[in-house]
């Protein structure tokens, strides 16, 4: 109306958004104009938590959401009105894509569970970026695949880990037509069931081709299809193979490695290949082969503890814990399957420690048994965790032979940690191991220290006391540690303000995250600039699994199981353990490869990240399972009727 | 420093009433006359999303209404009730006075910077354009619409008859209906400053003393509280003017 309209005008706005988006997944792969673009045509929106943003099939979705501050949370309805929930998003995520991407009305309901504001583009804008960039396209297919979590665990186990070890080493380097056995044995398919594996039977294989009429290897049957396709759906033996066949039969070229062997099998969740010569079938390789290539297994590890005899030899044998682990991690082992193991072999050479020792000192004068405790004891150990143990003999009967066991076990328990030192078990600096006087006790002694924690908790006497209440009985005469829990179990019980102390206690570690937010990281120190992963992403896992087991009087000490039970008995919300329990898993595997890698650049492991050299999926997968903590926390703060702390 | 601009100027909120006072010397400017005219016969009873909305705010050389002069101003709009990011206006005037060291020191606006604008006439007729039949939104906008007023009058013989709603009263009104049957009684302490306001709602927080940002902060808390005002009712223009006009409005 008046003329040069523009002239004053300078529109700043865009930049704010622009600012936002650069710094958001996957907005921040796009340049400069292209993000100028598309924040002129955004708008800014408001939703009061509580809101509904999107409504489960009768939304249309006109906008891509992304949420400026604030959160919201997914969830889907069925008929009969039951709920499951299904994600949470938070500051920098996005809602809406999907329905847009397949044009169909919002697939979930999308509520605003705190005060929120959000970008909104338009839907049109949005499918344009899909069709012009390819990375940006990318990145919501990978979104919306279901295991987004399973993908974060193959990209850490791809990119953090380069392959080092021996055993890794050998599948880099030996060839495919190297480990061959045997020729195939080959049959035709007019051949029934029955003689198929009369013939795998009598050559002691697993599993046999099939060639078609014109020669050519048609498929192949293995011991698992004469199980679960004939055995168990009652075919008659005179099937004909061809019918069970599995065709065609995934090859492999003879000159490959053996690792690339095993990627063919692990992503096609098969264990056997054909080697291919050319046109030519010339052999057979199934998984074991290739595994019987790496050297450190832990069976191997197993029959080589077992048989030492001397007690300075075990040093270099605990040091080949890691070697063995790290295979384990290569082929995809969750965290927690890992812990388990280094935790056997722990014991093991634990118990074959104490075994030597025994009889160098002789024999005990009454029986004692060994209890793991903290990390140990929840059998979460990763490389190189501090001894945290303790000793509790059976009360002997007289004066004399109570000197006698004191001294005994003074000995034996002094002993014992220098040699766990010399294995590469760190002392514990709290002091807390058998060798302290107050730790190698008799049963009536270590009873009388649960009462006293439980029946007048002081505040800081409970939290001194966590780590014992992980304890295991690991060697020696396992039946005094099994009173010992019996007698904690029902001590517990009912015991509401120790309960409440220790739930307290789990409100020490804030979660990093105050609710999706950037992440908060040390800001002095050593670490600068690190996230304590253990510190502030696993205590708090640990806590409420243990204050919650004890409320319940579940024994178990292991962190997963405890949740399981938890689960399984009801005490917990199914959806709150799925999720703790994926968010733990994640975060355990995080520290481990972290650890690993810190131990192989000939660092001591420690349980520090650094977020910024995180993927940004790693990130994502680790801001979410951050977000648990909040939940486990506000579920302990209900169920044991904490004010806010 | 932010409270120099708003605490001494709630002092004068009192005084600063030009609305709807026809100057004698011009005839008023036909964007002006053709406002006053939507306005006189505005219907308030639709939900608020019919309406659009122009939260504006302006950085002056000083607080006091009758004096001191616009040294930039910034607009953005909202519109189902959506703040639309395209749509922002912003301009720099050269006040015809020196801009006072202490001015300089909260905007940013330095006096060289100030010359190089435009005059403040073809400003002001952008913005009239700008804001057209929106209803203005601003945080204390008393000061602001005085501060206009007087310059629209002396340039365009008229004055904004926009309908004006103030997040400060809007802020009040939620905080006194949170506080009310509360034990606390009312919080004398309690600042109604812009940025603590935002602070305190958790809202994002933009760079400070920018006019185009202090509008979009003002958008937020504007959105914020409407939304958290209304509850599960939705608002007529009506519902929101009991709350936050800046005038007792005719009803």
């Amino acid at each position: 109306m008046f003329g040069q309209k523009k002239q004053v005008l300078q529109a700043l706005d865009t930049d704010l958004v622009v600012e936002f988006l650069q710094k958001t997944l996957p907005f921040n792969e796009l340049d400069y104009s292209t993000l100028s673009d598309l924040a002129k045509h955004a708008s800014i929106d408001f939703y009061p938590k509580g809101t509904r943003i999107l409504e489960q099939d009768t939304s249309q979705v006109d906008f891509i959401y992304l949420i400026q501050t604030g959160g919201v949370k997914l969830y889907l309805q069925d008929k009969a009105g039951e709920i499951t929930l299904k994600d949470y998003r938070g500051e920098g995520s996005t809602f809406g894509a999907l329905a847009i991407i397949q044009g169909s009305k919002s697939s979930m309901t999308v509520e605003a569970v705190e005060d929120t504001f959000c970008f909104l583009f338009p839907k049109k804008s949005f499918l344009n970026l899909l069709r012009t960039h390819p990375g940006f396209s990318q990145y919501y297919l990978k979104v919306f695949s279901q295991n987004y979590i399973q993908k974060s665990f193959d990209e850490l186990r791809k990119e953090k880990l380069s392959p080092k070890t021996e055993g890794s080493l050998y599948l880099f380097t030996v060839k495919v037509n190297d480990i061959i056995r045997r020729k195939p044995e080959i049959i035709t398919p007019v051949q029934n069931i029955q003689q198929a594996a009369q013939r795998m039977s009598d050559l002691g294989i697993g599993s046999l081709l099939i060639k078609d009429e014109y020669g050519k290897i048609a498929g192949i049957i293995t011991d698992k299809d004469i199980r679960s396709k004939v055995v168990a759906r009652g075919l008659p033996y005179s099937t004909e193979v061809e019918r069970i066949m599995t065709s065609p039969v995934k090859t492999i070229s003879a000159h490959k490695v053996c690792f690339d062997a095993l990627l063919d099998m692990m992503s096609n969740r098969i264990h056997h290949l054909a080697v291919q010569d050319g046109e030519r079938i010339i052999g057979l390789i199934t998984s074991h082969d290739i595994l019987v290539l790496q050297g450190e297994s832990p069976v191997y590890l197993f029959k080589e503890i077992m048989h030492q005899h001397r007690i300075e030899r075990l040093y270099e044998i605990s040091m080949k814990v890691p070697l063995v682990v790290r295979p384990l991690i290569e082929e995809g082992a969750k965290a927690n399957n890992i812990t388990r193991m280094i935790t056997i072999l722990n014991d093991l050479i634990l118990g074959r420690l104490l075994a030597l020792l025994e009889e160098n000192l002789g024999p005990p004068p009454v029986p004692y048994c060994w209890l793991l405790m903290g990390s140990e004891g929840r059998k979460e150990q990763t490389f190189r965790t501090d001894q945290d143990n303790a000793l509790i003999y059976q009360d002997p009967e007289n004066e004399q032979k109570k000197k006698e066991a004191e001294n005994y076990f003074n000995i034996f328990s002094q002993e014992a940690i220098n040699h766990l030192v010399k294995c590469g078990y760190p002392l514990c600096q709290g002091g807390n191991m058998a060798s302290n006087p107050k730790w190698c006790q008799p049963l009536s002694v270590w009873k009388r220290y649960f009462s006293n924690w439980v029946n007048k908790p002081e505040p800081q006497e409970v939290l001194n006391s966590t780590i014992f209440f992980d304890f295991r009985p690991a060697c020696g005469s396992m039946f005094l540690g099994y009173e010992l829990k019996e007698f904690l179990r029902s001590l517990v019980q009912g015991k509401d303000l120790f309960l409440r102390y220790l739930a307290q206690d789990c409100f020490r570690t804030r979660p990093p995250l105050s609710f999706f937010k950037n992440f908060i990281v040390d800001r002095d120190g050593v670490h600068k600039n690190r996230l304590d992963l253990k510190a502030r992403g696993l205590v708090p896992f640990w806590d409420f699994a243990r204050v919650m087991a004890l409320r319940h009087g579940i024994m178990e000490t292991n962190t997963l199981e405890r949740m399981e039970m938890l689960d399984r008995e009801g005490h917990i919300p199914h959806s709150l353990f799925v999720r703790a329990r994926e968010s733990y898993e994640f975060q355990m595997q995080l520290r481990f490869i972290n650890q690993l890698k810190l131990m192989e650049a000939g660092e001591a492991p420690h349980n520090y990240i650094n977020p910024a050299e995180l993927t940004d999926l790693e990130k994502q997968t680790l801001k979410g399972a951050f977000s648990v903590i909040s939940d486990l926390q506000s579920f302990l703060k209900e169920t044991f009727k904490l004010s806010m702390a | 420093m932010p409270s120099l601009l708003t605490i001494p100027s709630m002092l004068l909120a009192s005084t600063a009433w030009p609305f709807g006072i026809f100057s004698e010397d011009k005839p008023a400017h036909p964007l002006l006359a053709q406002s006053k005219d939507y306005f006189d016969r505005l219907d308030k009873d639709r939900p608020l999303k019919d309406y659009e909305f122009v939260v504006m705010d302006t950085e002056l050389t000083g607080l006091n209404v009758k004096k001191d002069e616009i040294v930039s101003m910034g607009a953005v709009r909202i519109r189902a009730m959506r703040i639309d990011v395209e749509s922002s206006f912003y301009f720099c005037a050269s006040p015809t006075r020196d801009i006072p060291k202490i001015s300089t020191l909260i905007h940013g606006i330095t006096p060289s910077e100030a010359q190089k604008a435009p005059p403040l006439e073809d400003a002001l007729l952008e913005m009239l354009d700008y804001c057209g039949n929106s209803i203005i939104v601003g945080h204390h906008i008393s000061l602001d619409t005085g501060v206009l007023n007087r310059e629209l009058k002396k340039h365009f013989g008229g004055v904004l008859h926009n309908l004006c709603i103030d997040t400060m009263h809007l802020a009040r009104v939620y905080k006194e209906g949170h506080w009310t049957g509360s034990y606390e009684g009312y919080n004398m302490e309690f600042s109604y400053n812009l940025r603590n306001l935002s602070r305190e709602y958790g809202l994002p927080l933009f760079a400070e003393h920018n006019a185009l940002t202090d509008a979009l902060q003002t958008a937020y808390l504007f959105l914020f509280l409407v939304h958290k005002l209304q509850e599960d009712s939705v608002w007529t223009l009506k519902d929101l003017c009991r709350a936050g006009c800046t005038r007792r409005w005719g009803l």
